[in-house]
């Protein structure tokens, strides 16, 4: 078992947000979390990987303590078993990717892990490539691939899918699921996507303004409306537009734009970039076989 | 959306699939869904629970006994109308419930549907979804 607990004043834009977060989470969970910019989300990752300090944290994974605020004990970074992905990737430009798989190792582990890696993730054809030659998503592969050559017991993930197009974020949901099995990592992944969150996670943290709002599977928090409809789909508005007497909302949802009949009365509720649940009955939805 | 409360009088379920009865102020609304009270805690009898069905899955008829297959039948007032050119918003009043019913502009004039109308309002079992009223 993890538990987490920090609590830190941060200097925001409107000025000082207290961040005070208590966490649980078993080992080999895969724990997203959500929620705005600027409520202290990557600091909850910082705080965990031992990189930001804070004025009272305690950190405790299995049996070992990383931090005891009160008995002024604090586990540095390189001691802490963590991996590490960020939205901007830095690997080391003047070596190759099998190289910068290498360097993460440490002095007397084998070299295997890196040649299985490499066939996990598929980069056997780009491993004697520089990263200058890569593609985005090819980078992010490698950094992924670099933050568990240690086998870390806590994987960190800061949104290291956002600046990746649809398909190549679909496929680097897959890696990193792939990877969180082989290695039952314990992942911890700051997401703004909804589907994706459904996609890997298991538990799902939502923090507010520096506090946890909600947590729980992603059906709780992002479905749980408590409607009979059986057909539901959870996304964000994207436009709303009149036609004669009702109004067409288009609603994203991953992948797919639905769009959905309203009233006039109830589009006054609706805002552009709103999430929201659409849901249907089981008995409307007809289903055609794809050839 | 149409959303009315009213309070689960009648459960019958089979093989996951349930009929639930519900009653609002005079009316016993039927509803069918693919839970059960197994599967669903709300559907107990007594439960306070919202009754939801979109304005387009309302049905107008101007035979106030109509003989046929739908189970909710409101017998309402025409509070005014809001025409367009395809389609029409027929605002109902159901004893002090303001029931919304969409339907074409054909449909409306076919029937020559007037304000203060006594017309039913019609609304298919299958088309009726609960939500927990908490």
């Amino acid at each position: 078992m993890i538990q987490f607990h920090a609590y830190k004043m941060l200097q925001t834009a409107d000025g000082e947000l207290p961040l005070d977060v208590s966490l649980t989470f078993e080992k080999g969970q895969f724990i997203a979390i959500y929620g705005n910019s600027g409520v202290g989300k990557t600091t909850i990752l910082r705080i965990l990987a031992g990189l930001t300090e804070a004025e009272k944290v305690d950190i405790n994974v299995g049996d070992d303590i990383w931090d005891d605020s009160l008995k002024r004990f604090h586990l540095p970074v390189q001691k802490r078993s963590i991996g590490f992905v960020f939205q901007d990737f830095a690997l080391f430009p003047n070596l190759t990717v099998k190289e910068n798989l290498e360097f993460a190792l440490s002095k007397n582990d084998s070299t295997q892990i890196v040649s299985e890696l490499i066939e996990l993730m598929e980069l056997e054809s780009l491993q004697n490539s520089k990263p200058q030659n890569l593609s985005g998503g090819q980078k992010q592969r490698v950094a992924l691939a670099r933050a568990i050559v240690r086998k870390p017991e806590i994987l960190l993930l800061d949104e290291p899918l956002s600046a990746l197009d649809d398909e190549m974020r679909f496929k680097l949901q897959d890696y990193i699921l792939k990877t969180h099995e082989k290695y039952q990592l314990t992942t911890l992944m700051i997401s703004h996507s909804i589907a994706e969150i459904f996609k890997l996670s298991d538990k799902v943290i939502v923090i507010d303004k520096g506090k946890i709002s909600k947590q729980g599977t992603p059906n709780e928090v992002f479905a749980e409306t408590k409607i009979s409809s059986k057909f539901q789909v959870t996304g964000e508005i994207i436009s709303i537009t009149k036609s004669d007497i009702i109004y067409v909302v288009q609603v994203c949802s991953g992948n797919n734009i639905i769009k959905v009949v309203a009233t006039e009365e109830e589009i006054i509720d609706y805002k552009i970039g709103q999430k929201v649940l659409v849901a249907s009955k089981a008995f409307n939805p007809v289903i055609q076989i794809l050839l | 959306m149409n959303i009315l409360t009213g309070t689960i009088s009648k459960i019958q379920s089979h093989e996951g699939i349930s009929l639930i009865k519900v009653r609002s102020s005079n009316v016993i609304f039927s509803s069918i869904v693919l839970d059960t009270p197994e599967t669903a805690h709300y559907l107990q009898v007594e439960r306070e629970v919202r009754i939801i069905f979109k304005e387009t899955e309302v049905i107008i008829s101007k035979d106030l006994k109509a003989n046929i297959s739908i189970q909710n039948q409101l017998s309402c007032r025409i509070e005014s109308i809001k025409k367009g050119v395809i389609l029409s918003q027929i605002n109902l009043m159901h004893e002090d419930q303001i029931i919304k019913s969409i339907i074409t502009s054909n449909a409306c004039e076919q029937l020559d549907l007037k304000e203060n109308d006594s017309v039913m309002a019609l609304i298919k079992t299958n088309e009726v979804s609960l939500s927990a009223h908490d």
